[in-house]
């Protein structure tokens, strides 16, 4: 490809970084979108994809590294730079205001250089016909069935994902970046998208297609270029000619078994018995037709992009979430949608968001005590015994090791990687018969993380059946000896641990039939 | 305890976080802004006054005269602290547990005519029974005036802001309408009913004062409330308000928690309806409740939501209530000026105290929030369209 007669390129970005704290999100990232190109950009999560995005669209700058925006210098500081510029970024929370109708939110948040209100002193009225017509212009001269005067509220998903695009493209977006648009869409929505994606792009307006659904991919993107661990591996490569498969690999990386110290467990008994679980969503997927036994003394991971039902699929295990159909058995008592039912079974969850696991403006002792407010070591008469629950909360907080284990001191004011151990110690303070724990080690230092597997470990040499929620491919690596795939909703595949390849990996989470004797796909 | 590695995202600030944390940081912090707050609020009063043409010295003079300079004043201050400390108890128990009631209003009108009606039934019984039965009648009909409103938010999640306010309009009416037709004593030329029968009627503490024996009570119900703070239950009603998803997932259910925390703000209410009629006014007018019911969650929110600050909440607008009509009575400055004052000082110490009526104020948004928009977690977490174990 000969450089001075290539063809134009609409965004390149040049030895972009971008770190976290200690976390290098981009490491001198390389990139370019050429006019009238659908190009895709594939990783796990937490490769960098969205950091691009927002880079590009100007909500993040880079720590170095420069951008070139249709052949100018491009140095967005704010979101409202890039859209300036004619960059719209479509995020996976879309952005419309609820409780306005489309054409309101045509109007609303329209940049000023193309006649929009803006910021001020004085009120301008709203052109309710002016910006009605606007909107079914739009929907006509794009094919869509978008209506002007109905509440964003009322619309479906697709519908409401294409009003955003359509609102992109009325505020004067030259390039569009849609990140995972497809995560929460039917079949039929997706080709709908995949078909508009199409005709926008032989109209001119170059996309950033954000995704790890290969197949998809392979139906509308031009090229494809794939991050792992912030870095490029594969570069603007053809889409047409990749072994997708090959790309599906890339982006898993090297699994590593070897490295990590793991207990022998020996698996004993059935302990947790899920059985033809269902759950209709009302985004993504939900569960379909999942099931799921653990043993005493077993680790299972459930691998799967975010938002393949996992969250259902924790939220029913514990039973906070009643499935519309299937049963959940602990120890053969029937759990199914009673999180009272299941902590006395002896259930214990570390959600993924730590928000959801602990009360901030409680103190440490009110938090630990949490699970047992009622145990009579705890309470007389159905007061609490203050002095007994600060004993307690000391004790307890020094073995899992919570810093400062100071009983009064407020849970929220604790760092990350103590908060989950300040979750681990209560849900864990008595041997679990089943834990489930959603992304564990997530975010968290290499030592508390240490700290937080070896619990996990614990809990399952002391016969507890663990279930291991996770995206990220390491922490199952290291803690589980059988790997459950979760996508769209289904188990796709299941193995041991010893035979996780990233190549298998990557073809399932995909998307991709895995047949480890064949060639071809699907 | 000093980390040796560069800050990543999420190393261990445990020495931080004490450090923060500590009650001796708190208390310096507090004093200095306590001071501040309310040194301002006083200045910022006495520009309005001055600009009024009033002089701000004696006029603040007024109100510590008419608030504690005489056992008249004590009396007043803490007849009217009374019925405040009772309802901002009820307000504080719904707001621990993420409920805003305003309907305090409502159900205090309802007990005052739940205490007139045991009057009538036991006109001729002895005061050692007819006393207590019209408490709990007031009570009762405190609580059965939220019934309404509480199922609903419980089983239908609709929002409890606006069906207890409604309803307080529906309990002014309707008094309204008994004080002008069956229940108006027959001579009387403003809207009044006849007086309650001695059975119920609370005596005086101290002669020559208003204050009446139903002071006493409010004493008994702080001391529950601080038991209800450290109880097994008031724990879990706690722990909802602040978490609800947390909560829901150790089986807490959040129908029952919302229920039960309006019915007891419903009870309290009415219950300082019954110290208004049966002790402070011995009859019932259409102006009962005053503003009683909204002053009393203003006092919640400045208590922090907590036993002992409650009380010193209520002491101090019973204080400013009582002193503001006697700057009215002796210096001549309107009512709405001194409104302006009083509410001006209750702000300086809203601010004193923000941190602490900022975690109460947490869990009431998280409600609000929850009820008008999309619930974080399943949906199910809250009381709304909860899962009952």
């Amino acid at each position: 490809m000969s450089t001075d007669a290539g063809p134009e390129v609409a965004f390149e970005a040049r030895g972009v970084s971008r770190s976290f704290g200690a976390t290098r999100a981009l490491d001198t990232v390389d990139f370019d979108l050429r006019s009238g190109e659908i190009h895709a950009l594939v990783g796990e999560n937490g490769a960098g994809k969205t950091t691009l995005a927002k880079i590009t669209a100007g909500a993040l700058r880079p720590d170095s590294g420069t951008l070139r925006l249709f052949g100018e210098p491009y140095d967005p500081r704010r979101r409202s730079d890039g859209s300036a510029a004619g960059v719209a970024h479509v995020r996976q929370q879309l952005s419309l205001v609820r409780g306005l109708t489309v054409a309101q939110n045509i109007e609303l948040g329209r940049p000023r250089a193309l006649g929009g209100t803006g910021w001020r002193p004085w009120p301008r009225a709203f052109n309710a016909r002016a910006a009605r017509a606007e909107v079914e212009r739009l929907a006509a001269e794009l094919d869509l069935a978008v209506p002007a005067d109905e509440l964003v509220d009322d619309l479906p998903l697709a519908v409401r994902q294409q009003a955003e695009i359509l609102i992109s493209l009325a505020w004067g977006a030259r390039l569009l970046i849609l990140d995972e648009p497809s995560s929460a869409l039917g079949p039929l929505e997706t080709d709908a998208l995949v078909a508009l994606c199409l005709r926008l792009r032989d109209e001119g307006t170059p996309i950033i297609y954000i995704s790890h659904r290969l197949p998809e991919l392979a139906r509308l993107a031009d090229r494809l270029t794939v991050l792992r661990q912030g870095k490029v591996v594969t570069a603007g490569r053809d889409v047409h000619d990749a072994d997708l498969r090959r790309i599906a690999e890339l982006m898993i990386g090297d699994i590593t078994l070897l490295d990590v110290e793991r207990p022998a467990l020996a698996p004993g008994e059935v302990r947790l018995d899920a059985d033809g679980l269902r759950v209709a969503a009302e985004h993504g997927p939900g569960l379909r037709d999942v099931s799921l036994r653990v043993r005493a003394g077993e680790i299972v991971g459930v691998v799967g992009v975010a938002g393949n039902g996992q969250d259902e699929l924790a939220g029913v295990l514990t039973g906070q979430l009643r499935p519309d159909a299937g049963t959940v058995c602990v120890d053969e008592t029937d759990v199914t949608g009673s999180p009272a039912a299941a902590v006395g079974a002896g259930v214990a969850l570390l959600p993924e968001d730590r928000t959801a696991g602990l009360a901030a403006d409680f103190s440490l002792a009110e938090n630990l005590i949490a699970r047992r407010v009622a145990d009579p070591q705890f309470a007389r008469l159905g007061v609490r015994l203050t002095k007994a629950v600060q004993r307690h909360a000391r004790a307890l907080a020094e073995r899992f090791d919570v810093r400062p284990p100071e009983p009064a001191l407020r849970a929220g004011s604790l760092s990350g990687g103590n908060q989950q151990k300040l979750m681990a110690a209560r849900e864990m303070e008595r041997d679990p018969a089943v834990l489930v724990a959603a992304g564990p080690t997530k975010g968290l230092d290499p030592h508390a993380g240490r700290a937080i597997r070896d619990r996990c470990f614990e809990a399952a040499g002391r016969g507890g059946a663990v279930v291991i929620i996770s995206a990220d491919l390491d922490e199952v690596a290291e803690l589980a000896q059988r790997v459950v795939v979760l996508s769209g909703g289904r188990v796709t595949d299941r193995f041991g641990v010893e035979e996780m390849t990233s190549a298998r990996l990557g073809a399932v989470m995909a998307g991709l039939a895995w047949d480890p004797a064949g060639e071809g796909l699907e | 305890m000093s980390t040796t590695a560069p800050d990543a995202a999420g190393m261990d600030h445990g020495a931080e976080a004490l450090r923060a944390d500590t009650p001796f940081e708190r208390a310096t912090i507090g004093l200095g802004t306590s001071l501040l707050a309310v040194v301002a609020a006083l200045g910022l009063g006495a520009v309005i006054l001055a600009g009024s043409g009033e002089n701000p010295l004696t006029a603040y003079g007024a109100i510590l005269v008419g608030s504690f300079g005489d056992w008249f004043a004590i009396g007043e201050t803490l007849a009217r602290a009374a019925p405040l400390a009772v309802v901002g108890v009820g307000a504080a128990v719904a707001l621990r547990a993420g409920v805003i009631t305003i309907g305090a209003q409502g159900q205090l009108i309802a007990g005052s005519l739940g205490a007139l009606c045991a009057g009538f039934v036991l006109q001729d019984a002895p005061a050692v029974a007819a006393v207590p039965l019209a408490a709990v009648a007031g009570a009762l009909f405190g609580m059965a005036w939220v019934l309404i409103p509480a199922l609903l938010r419980a089983h239908l999640n609709v929002n409890e802001i606006l069906s207890t306010l409604l309803f307080n309009e529906f309990a002014f009416l309707l008094l309204a309408y008994l004080l002008n037709n069956p229940l108006k004593e027959p001579k009387a030329i403003t809207p009044k009913s006849e007086p309650l029968p001695d059975s119920v009627v609370l005596g005086d503490l101290v002669a020559s004062t208003r204050l009446h024996a139903g002071v006493l009570a409010v004493v008994v119900i702080v001391a529950l409330f601080a038991l209800w703070t450290r109880s097994t239950m008031g724990y879990r009603y706690d722990l909802f308000g602040e978490n609800p998803r947390l909560a829901h997932s150790l089986g807490i259910g959040g129908r029952r928690v919302v229920l039960n925390s309006l019915l007891i703000s419903g009870a309290l209410a009415g219950l300082a309806g019954w110290l208004q009629a049966a002790g402070l006014l011995q009859r019932l007018f259409v102006d009962i409740a005053e503003e009683i019911g909204f002053f009393g969650l203003v006092v919640a929110m400045l208590g922090g939501a907590r036993p002992l600050g409650i009380l010193a909440a209520a002491l101090l607008v019973g204080a400013l209530q009582a002193g503001g009509l006697h700057m009215q009575a002796t210096e001549g400055i309107p009512a709405s000026l001194s409104d302006v004052i009083q509410a001006l000082i209750l702000l300086g110490f809203a601010v004193r105290y923000a941190p602490q009526i900022a975690a109460i104020g947490r869990r009431a948004v998280r409600s609000l929030t929850d009820t008008f928009g999309a619930a974080a977690g399943w949906g199910r977490a809250r009381g709304g369209a909860g899962g009952e174990a």
